[in-house]
């Protein structure tokens, strides 16, 4: 059975049609074309998918679209505000931790949510956080770099981002 | 912070050896870039593809009407042209084994395409696929090469082409190798020392982020436009006009940023020749992308058995080097062929083995196919020829480094870029500098003796040395084709459109093009724009592979960016007046006005900007500043690397830590230093993935593989697997390379070919026991312990 959803997506309420076995993942990106959450693994293994449900990391692979009915949801590309790139992307950018950038979305999406639980992670907590992300790239060493990095700007309260 | 280790020299330049934010890093960071997964077209159907549930067997009868019913449209192997052909073009033809077809009634693997459906929804694709009925005639797999090798086994091909000769199949070796220098057996009895180890490499995944997928769309006038996952736009545009008969013009394939590759998609990835069927019979547009399950499928490295035997005098001169090195190369030949010679380049530059000795058999099985991953046969070798030389010096009681500098393919030898008929002298070597900072920085002095130590965690630190070559180039062309082309032209605004259909797998691979013209030229890095390209609108470019897209590529743009500079001083020497000779004019960046200005040196006031320029050039019919080149090189630099590896054996565990990395790298001139050390990183991760982690067994009674192809069972490198930050060093050389763009080498593949012959070192300087067989996992170590007598049961 169809069924109609409503659910705040980057910040507007947006409505859709979908089956009860429509994975969230497809719909944001072939319903709303929005091809920042990746298919990388499709079993909840890698973080590609990462998305926030009301402020929470989850992975779009995994969650069925019915089940955010009436919640928030905001992609990769919900988290620039006004132009201004979120911290986090920022130091993504100036530390030299994108190279294929397929894992990234993920990252960020996965990273916000640390920093908002802890503004002052070790860099031990950190890679604990981020262990379920697969990056085939980086090595993570600049990726963590730039987290921490991102962590300290956050303090230093540079921005109006939550 | 991890530490980068710069050579001063860059301080000259004003992009070059600068940290800068990437083309496509906006794109990236905010979601935006479209890769081919995200390719979705209107009125587009979704594929499937019906893949072989068995390691050998026939299709004695298929049945589509079904799914046809369903509304689906089925291609099978009775639909597609029935030739024999090579997915990967980059050797010339004459030397290229061709045994793959479209869809096959005679799979050789588990997952090998037999048929595939087109359908409105990716639901009802696959329904439509379950229901074609097959009637199989099944046989039994030959899963291990050597056996595989002995006569009187199945054949699993009879007749595959070779250029164009049809050449039949005996005992299941794909193509073999052979090669002697000096005089090997002599130098074995006079020598004083001589070892002998047999090698075991895994099977690995690339296990590239991004999936294999194609979007296929057919034009009106017969030909198609693709969108895909590949490192060569060009060679898959000759591979789909060869396979379908389309006429070059008329195929398109359109460059997309690429979400890692590893060289999974140096051959063209088969899924793309699918589509091209699947939406010719359609004529609609069709997507197929690989799930995760099916693209473990697709592609994994070359599994290789060496016998290695060295012999030595005394003083630690080298005298003789034997390899013989049988590849598993599962069910297809991709590079099989040159790759048995270029495992001997690697053999023969690592040392100076004066008499040598080299015999290659490529070995089919009933496997995925095996393909390039980066390294290309290197970081195999590597593990052998490095492991053995640590054995070497510990018999001879030499300090292995001295060792290594005694006898290492340095400045002024012959380096074999890309096997036998590719050589060129080495003219830059940062080794001995690399070999000394690094033994400073990781106390190579104050390291243990191996064995020595008790107690249940045990420290040891580790060297290996090794190289890759920049490119494919030589004086002479051999067998590897190595041509690119780069186009410049300067618009009226004084921006510069670069176009290349060289593809950067995020390495940071064109942003140090721009950094090169940009310097080259005089003009602000800004004002380059890397441009959307396709294969209508740019000249040949083999494929980036090899480590040749900065060394190669960036030398094609240099050039370009050369006669383009030649042009602007021309020109503005003209519209400046009174100038004596366009020689005496500079340009510099103007950072403000975003564009380069041109100025007469002592007389600044005499100036005019490089959009002026080509707007009155342009006004006054002089014709567009532009330049088209076409550059092979003339030599395949090695770029040097030497990594120090200190690791944490847990002797109750056996779990292997990386504790502390320096790793020095000589690539020339670093263009983009972040960058860079991002390309030792990820070499390190997965090399330390191929030392203690990665492999892919097959089931021996139903020749699937283990893993069933979840990345839950194929473990990769995590964040909490690598050293801490402050543990991670990168020294780079202070070399600049003649032959390259600005001094510049390569650095991909070398970041990665020596890391897991370092890390076996360090646990045999930890723990006192030498592994032979890779992946060295926890269950390895404990066993090995064990019978040692060092642990109890
Ligand atoms: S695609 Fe969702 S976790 Fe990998
Ligand atoms: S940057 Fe390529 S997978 Fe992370």
């Amino acid at each position: 059975m169809e069924r109609r959803i409503r659910f705040r997506l980057n910040g507007e309420w947006v409505e859709v049609t979908v089956k009860p076995n429509e994975l969230l993942l497809n719909v944001l990106r072939e319903k709303f074309g929005l091809t920042g959450p990746k298919y990388a693994c499709g079993i909840g293994e890698c973080g590609a998918c990462t998305v926030l449900v009301d402020g929470e990391p989850v992975l779009a692979c995994l969650t069925l679209a019915v089940d955010v009915d009436g919640r928030d949801v905001v992609t990769i590309e919900g988290l620039a505000r006004d132009g201004e790139l979120h911290p986090l992307q920022k130091a993504f950018l100036e530390h030299g931790a994108i190279q294929c950038g397929y894992c990234i979305p993920g990252f960020i999406m996965v990273a916000k949510r640390l920093l908002e639980e802890n503004p002052y992670p070790s860099e031990e907590e950190i890679r604990e956080y981020i262990r379920g992300n697969i990056c085939r790239c980086t090595g993570y060493v600049n990726i963590v770099k730039a987290i921490k990095a991102a962590a300290e700007s956050l303090r230093a309260g540079s921005s109006s981002h939550t | 912070m991890s530490k980068i280790i710069l050579p001063k020299r860059l301080e000259k330049y004003r992009y070059i050896g600068k940290n800068t934010i990437r083309h496509d890093g906006i794109a990236k960071v905010t979601g935006k870039l479209k890769y081919a997964y995200d390719i979705y077209l209107p009125g587009m159907l979704y594929g499937r593809i019906l893949k072989s549930p068995y390691p050998h067997a026939r299709v004695k009868k298929i049945d589509t009407s079904e799914a046809e019913k369903m509304g689906a449209v089925v291609v099978t192997f009775k639909d597609v042209p029935r030739k024999k052909f090579n997915i990967r073009l980059v050797s010339v033809d004459e030397v290229n084994y061709k045994d793959w077809e479209v869809l096959t009634d005679h799979p050789k693997f588990v997952g090998e395409y037999i048929a595939a459906v087109a359908a409105e929804t990716e639901e009802l694709a696959q329904k439509a696929l379950e229901a074609i009925k097959i009637e199989w005639e099944v046989y039994e797999p030959l899963l291990d090469p050597l056996e595989s090798m002995t006569p009187g086994k199945p054949k699993i091909h009879d007749k595959i082409l070779f250029g164009q000769r049809e050449v039949e199949v005996k005992n299941n070796i794909a193509c073999t190798k052979e090669y002697v220098e000096g005089d090997p057996d002599r130098a074995f009895k006079e020598a004083d020392i001589v070892i002998e180890r047999v090698f075991k490499t895994n099977r690995r995944y690339h296990m590239q982020l991004e999936p294999k997928v194609a979007v296929v769309r057919p034009e009106p006038d017969g030909g198609v436009t693709i969108w895909t996952t590949t490192q060569t736009i060009h060679n898959t545009k000759i591979l789909v006009s060869q396979v379908f008969d389309i006429p070059m013009s008329k195929v398109n394939v359109i460059k997309l940023p690429i979400g890692g590759s590893f060289g999974s998609s140096i051959q063209t990835n088969l899924v793309v020749l699918v589509a091209v069927a699947l939406a010719l019979k359609a004529r609609r547009p069709v997507r197929i992308a690989l799930t995760r399950e099916e693209d473990i499928l697709d592609h994994h490295s070359y599994q290789m058995i060496f016998k290695v035997r060295v012999a030595a005098k005394k003083d630690g001169t080298i005298i003789a080097g034997e390899l013989e090195n049988i590849m598993d190369i599962g069910a297809h030949q991709i590079q099989a062929y040159p790759l048995l010679g270029t495992a001997l380049g690697w053999f023969v530059s690592l040392y100076k083995w004066k008499n040598i000795r080299y015999k290659g058999i490529a070995v089919y099985t009933n496997k995925t196919p095996s393909c390039a991953f980066r390294g290309y046969g290197n970081p195999q070798v590597t593990w052998a020829v490095e492991t053995v030389i640590d054995e070497l010096a510990e018999k001879l009681g030499i300090d292995p480094l001295e060792l290594r500098l005694k006898n290492y393919v340095g400045r002024g030898d012959i380096f074999w870029g890309q096997g036998p008929t590719v050589k060129s002298v080495i003219r830059s070597d940062g080794v001995p500098e690399l070999i000394r900072k690094g033994a400073e920085l990781i106390g190579w002095d104050k390291r243990p003796k191996p064995g020595s130590q008790k107690g249940r965690y045990r420290r040891g630190i580790g060297v290996a040395r090794g190289f890759h070559t920049s490119g494919a180039g030589g004086p002479l062309s051999g067998e590897v084709i190595d041509y690119t082309g780069a186009i410049i032209k300067v618009n009226e605004d004084g921006t510069i459109d670069y176009i290349t259909a060289l593809q950067d797998h995020g390495g940071g691979t064109l942003d140090a093009h721009a950094k090169i013209i940009a310097e080259e030229l005089g003009v602000p890095l800004k004002s380059i724009n890397i441009v959307w390209a396709d294969t209508r609108t740019t000249l040949y470019d083999v494929c980036t592979h090899a480590s040749r897209g900065v060394y190669v590529g960036g030398e094609a743009a240099r050039r370009a960016a050369r006669i383009v500079k030649q042009k602007l001083l021309e020109y503005a020497a003209r519209i400046l007046g009174d100038i004596a000779t366009p020689e005496g004019l500079r340009i510099e960046p103007d950072e403000e006005l975003g564009q380069g200005v041109i100025y007469v040196e002592g007389s600044p006031e005499k100036r005019i900007t490089v959009g002026e320029v080509a707007r009155i050039a342009w006004q006054r019919n002089w014709g567009s500043i532009a330049a088209a080149v076409s550059y092979r090189s003339y030599a395949a630099p090695p770029a040097f690397t030497v990594y120090f590896v200190e690791v944490e054996v847990d002797t109750e565990t056996g779990i292997v830590r990386p504790v502390r990395v320096v790793a020095g790298a000589d690539i020339g001139t670093v263009v983009n230093p972040d960058l860079a050390a991002g390309q030792i990183h990820g070499g390190f991760a997965q090399g330390w993935g191929m030392a203690t982690l990665e492999d892919l067994p097959y089931d021996p009674e139903t020749g699937e593989l283990m893993n069933r192809g979840f990345i839950t069972d194929y473990k990769v490198v995590t964040a909490p697997d690598m050293p801490k930050l402050d543990d991670f060093i990168v020294i780079f050389a202070d070399t600049e390379e003649p032959t390259g763009p600005l001094g510049a080498k390569g650095i991909g593949e070398a970041a990665k070919n020596p890391v897991a012959a370092a890390v076996a070192n360090a646990i045999y300087n930890a723990i006192g026991v030498r592994f032979y067989e890779l992946p060295i996992t926890p269950e390895k170590i404990l066993k090995a312990l064990k019978e040692k007598g060092e642990i109890k049961e």
